[in-house]
């Protein structure tokens, strides 16, 4: 069905004031493409560039994740026990982690999925509610998306989706003084490997009127037939054009504090049990 | 004790708790739910704790709304889903 037919499509249309898009132009980007870095490294980072962005140390920032293990990826509020089958994951070298935004569990195998993170100054969300904050720093991965033939959109709160399925979806934290806007889409997907290391309930689905989480989602290699590099570096490219940012890294300083925090936070059980 | 409460469009609330003395001990509230800032979780569970286990739905979403300082976002739940999970919990 696509949006067009959907009783619901004038509820489900993520709106945000038009002058927003004149933003993206107006701060210095830096695009980081990214290295496959050990999971808790890659939460990690996310913390310390959103610190260093709401310090003013850093310019607004693109960073795409690269993953050197497969890990599945739990929101800020969600119980490891109800979302995760903790045995099957350690079984299967499937790392569990605590990222520092809401949202739902994600099981990532590092060349299924692509996942980036945007972190702006709260200047750059100014004026939009949270919802709209949300449609606002995806808006541009739709339009890329449609470039690809890709027939998408958003549906608030936080989720891409596509006539072919749900494509992906994003969290937000507002922490450190800056906003952390980051998204993860679906490449690929293993259902069956899926479905032993997480768990999905019966209630989650209720409202969705389908039997099986995998029926949801439809995935970019299935919609495109285009290598995951190059969708990456599509997405680097439009988003290049978009804000005219130029090409990026983490600091030396940036990754030796990630690694700190790797052994104080994202890497411990008290973090990652935090709800258990 | 377990129960679910998805809102229709929005998020799910999970919540695990104990029974003590008649009343809501242990309480964990979960889920993918957005709460800004993060550390209001703490104060909706202590609001919980020590409840009757008879209140109602209205009762439980009325101490939680209590709870939640001004200013609080909460993203695809609400007090009332909150209590509704409770509630499953506790039948």
């Amino acid at each position: 069905m696509s949006k067009s037919d959907s009783d619901t499509a004038d509820m489900n249309v993520a709106t945000y004031p038009a002058e927003a898009d004149e933003r993206w132009k107006q701060y210095d980007w830096q695009v980081i493409p990214g290295e496959p870095v050990a999971p808790p490294v890659n939460l990690a980072l996310d913390e310390v560039l959103t610190k260093t962005v709401g310090q003013g140390a850093r310019t607004p920032t693109l960073r795409i994740w690269r993953w050197a293990a497969p890990c599945i990826v739990i929101g800020r509020f969600q119980s490891v026990q109800n979302e995760v089958q903790a045995e099957n994951a350690e079984r299967l070298g499937v790392q569990i982690v605590r990222r520092i935004s809401g949202g739902g569990a994600m099981f990532i195998q590092p060349e299924n999925a692509i996942t980036w993170s945007i972190h702006v100054p709260p200047s750059f969300v100014e004026g939009l509610s949270f919802p709209q904050s949300y449609a606002f720093l995806d808006s541009w991965v739709v339009s890329a998306l449609r470039e690809l033939g890709i027939d998408a959109w958003y549906i608030p709160l936080n989720d891409i989706t596509s006539a072919g399925g749900k494509i992906g979806g994003a969290a937000q934290a507002r922490r450190f003084g800056g906003v952390l806007h980051h998204t993860t889409m679906a490449y690929d997907m293993d259902p069956t490997l899926m479905l032993q290391v997480l768990r999905i309930g019966q209630e989650k689905l209720s409202d969705k009127g389908l039997r099986s989480a995998d029926k949801r989602v439809g995935p970019l290699r299935q919609q495109t037939n285009l290598p995951r590099d190059t969708i990456i570096d599509f997405l680097i490219d439009r988003f290049t054009a978009l804000t005219g940012g130029q090409p990026g890294r983490v600091t030396d300083t940036e990754m030796a504090d990630a690694e700190t925090l790797v052994q104080e936070k994202f890497g411990t059980q008290e973090w990652t049990y935090l709800l258990p | 004790m377990h129960g679910e409460y998805k809102t229709p469009g929005g998020k799910l609330v999970v919540v695990d708790l104990e029974v003590e003395d008649k009343r809501l001990a242990r309480v964990m509230v979960s889920g993918d739910f957005f709460l800004y800032p993060e550390e209001a979780l703490e104060g909706i569970t202590a609001a919980l704790t020590g409840l009757p286990i008879e209140s109602d739905e209205g009762e439980l979403a009325r101490a939680v709304a209590r709870a939640i300082p001004k200013g609080t976002e909460l993203l695809g739940f609400s007090p009332e889903a909150i209590a509704i999970a409770v509630r499953r919990a506790l039948a």
